[in-house]
C-alpha cells in the first residue's frame, strides 16, 4: 500500500476556495472525503473536526442574529437552515370559529389573516407545558382531544359604532369618526383555561408580538365576533408555524489582490465593491522592502482588502480591463455566515440551539434504526 | 385589498407597517425609499409588499349596511309620505 501523504497547508487552503470568475464558478463541491485524493487519508475524525470548527457571533439581538460557522460541511449547515425554517414548533392560530362576520373581509380571508399573526408567551409554558395537539378521528367527538395543555383559546369581539363626540361634517378620519374602525391584533383577548393561568400570567400572557397588525377595517353596523383555537405546529405543515422570517446563510467571500493596484486604479477598485470592503492606503517603505512589486511606488496609493465579509460578490471588478490578472475572487466553502430573523415567539440565538438539538435527535433516531437493521 | 399580514416570500410581518408608512409619506413628506428603510424593510421582497400595495378596502368600505339601511328608511318614508 502506498504511504499516506499529507498535503501542504497552502494546498489545503486552496481546496477550500470556490473560484469565482468572470462568467464561471469553479470547484463547487467539497473534496475532503476518503478516496478523492489518492494516498491521502481524508476519513472523518471527531478531533480534526473539533479543532477546525468554531462559531463567531457578529450580531445577537433578540430577534435578529448573525453568526459564522467555520469548518463545517454544507450538508450540515443546510440541515440547520432547513430545520430552522420548517421543523421548529411554534404556537399559532389553527381553528377559527366565526359567530358573526359582517365586515367586508370574507370569513376564509379573515381566518387566514388571523393565522399569520405571530404570538408570544411565557417560555416555560410554550416549551414545556404545551404539547402537540392530535386531531380527533372521524366519528370521534370534535373536542375529545382538546385540553388545556394543547389548545390556547382566544377571542375577538369588535363592533364598529359611531363616535358621537366627532362631527361628521368636519372630521374625515374614520379612526376618529367611529369606534373600532380598525381592528388590530391587540384587540384579541386571551382567556387562560385550566392550568394555563399558572404559565401564562401577567407578562407571560399569550399576546401578539406586533400589537398593531391591521386585521380588518369596519364601518358602523359591521361587527366581527369569533373565537380561535391555537395549536402547536411546524413550518413544513404551514408557513405560519415557521419561527423565522428568514434563516439563510452565505459563504464568506475571499478577495485576493495578486498584483498591486496603485494610484487612480486603487480608487476605482474600491468603488467596484460595497463600502468598507476595500481600503485605499499609501505604499510604505516596509511594503516596498517586503514586496518587489511595490518598489519605486513609495507614497502612492494602493488598494488593500479590509473587510471581505461585507462584499456581495457582484464581480464588478472583473469587468474592468485594468484589474485583469490582478485580483482573484472566491468564496470559502466551509465558512457559513448565518442570518436568523425570528418572528417573535423564540429568540434568534435560542432558535439555532434548538435546530442543533433537533438534528441531534434525528441522528439518534436514525442510529437506532440502523442498529435494528443490522441485528 | 388590505395590507397582507406577512411578506409573501420571507414571512416578515408587514401588517403593522402600512399605517406608519402612510403617516411617514403623507404627514412627514418622506421619500418612499427612506420610509421603507425606517420601517426596517431591508429585503426587496418585504419592500414590494408595502411599496406596491393598493388599499382597495377603502373603496369597499363605502358600501356599508349602515348606509343602506338609512337609504331604505328614506325611500320607505318617501313612499309612505303621500299616503299618510
Amino acid at each position: 500500500m502506498a504511504p499516506i501523504t499529507k498535503p501542504s497547508e497552502a494546498e489545503l487552503e486552496r481546496r477550500k476556495i470556490v473560484g469565482i470568475n468572470k462568467e464561471t464558478v469553479t470547484d463547487v463541491t467539497s473534496t475532503d472525503f476518503p478516496g478523492h485524493y489518492p494516498g491521502e487519508d481524508n476519513s472523518w475524525d471527531i478531533n480534526t473536526f473539533a479543532n477546525g470548527f468554531h462559531v463567531l457571533f457578529h450580531q445577537n439581538e433578540q430577534f435578529e442574529a448573525s453568526f459564522s460557522l467555520v469548518g463545517i460541511d454544507a450538508s450540515l449547515a443546510n440541515a440547520f437552515r432547513r430545520i430552522l425554517i420548517s421543523e421548529i414548533p411554534t404556537l399559532a392560530i389553527e381553528t377559527v370559529y366565526i359567530e358573526n362576520n359582517t365586515s367586508v373581509i370574507q370569513d376564509e380571508v379573515l381566518a387566514h389573516r388571523l393565522g399569520l399573526i405571530p404570538f408570544k408567551g411565557g417560555k416555560e409554558g410554550l416549551l414545556d407545558f404545551l404539547k402537540w395537539y392530535r386531531k380527533p378521528g372521524p366519528g370521534e367527538d370534535p373536542y375529545s382531544t382538546t385540553f388545556d395543555f394543547n389548545t390556547v383559546s382566544l377571542d375577538l369581539n369588535v363592533e364598529c359604532t359611531r363616535n358621537p363626540a366627532a362631527d361628521p361634517e368636519t372630521e374625515s378620519d374614520p379612526a376618529k369618526l367611529y369606534h373600532h374602525a380598525n381592528v388590530y391584533a391587540k384587540d384579541i383577548v386571551f382567556t387562560p383555561a385550566g392550568r394555563q393561568s399558572q404559565y401564562f400570567e401577567g407578562e407571560n400572557a399569550i399576546a401578539p408580538v406586533n400589537p398593531d397588525i391591521l386585521i380588518a377595517k369596519l364601518r358602523p353596523g359591521q361587527e366581527i365576533r369569533l373565537s380561535m383555537h391555537m395549536h402547536k405546529g411546524v413550518g413544513s405543515d404551514h408557513a405560519k408555524f415557521s419561527p423565522v422570517a428568514t434563516a439563510s446563510y452565505r459563504l464568506m467571500p475571499v478577495i485576493t489582490i495578486t498584483k498591486p493596484i496603485l494610484g487612480q486604479d486603487a480608487e476605482k477598485f474600491a468603488r467596484c465593491f460595497p463600502q468598507g470592503v476595500i481600503a485605499v492606503e499609501t505604499v510604505t517603505r516596509e511594503d516596498a522592502a517586503r514586496d518587489s512589486a511595490y518598489e519605486g511606488h513609495v507614497g502612492e496609493k494602493k488598494a488593500v482588502v479590509k473587510d471581505p465579509m461585507r462584499d456581495t460578490v457582484s464581480r464588478e471588478c472583473l469587468r474592468h480591463k485594468e484589474f485583469e490578472g490582478k485580483v482573484k475572487l472566491g468564496r470559502r466553502r466551509d465558512h457559513f455566515i448565518f442570518a436568523i430573523e425570528s418572528t417573535g415567539q423564540w429568540d434568534s440565538d435560542e432558535l439555532f440551539l434548538e435546530s442543533v438539538k433537533t438534528l441531534k435527535l434525528k441522528c439518534k433516531r436514525l442510529e437506532k434504526q440502523v442498529v435494528n437493521m443490522v441485528r | 385589498m388590505i395590507i397582507p399580514v406577512r411578506c409573501f416570500s420571507c414571512g416578515k410581518v408587514t401588517g403593522d407597517l402600512w399605517e406608519r408608512y402612510l403617516r411617514m409619506i403623507e404627514d412627514e413628506g418622506m421619500q418612499e425609499g427612506d420610509a421603507m428603510d425606517r420601517l426596517g424593510l431591508k429585503r426587496y421582497c418585504c419592500r414590494r409588499m408595502v411599496m406596491t400595495h393598493v388599499d382597495l378596502i377603502e373603496k369597499l368600505l363605502k358600501y356599508t349596511p349602515d348606509g343602506r339601511n338609512e337609504k331604505k328608511i328614506e325611500i320607505q318614508q318617501r313612499k309612505d309620505g303621500p299616503q299618510a
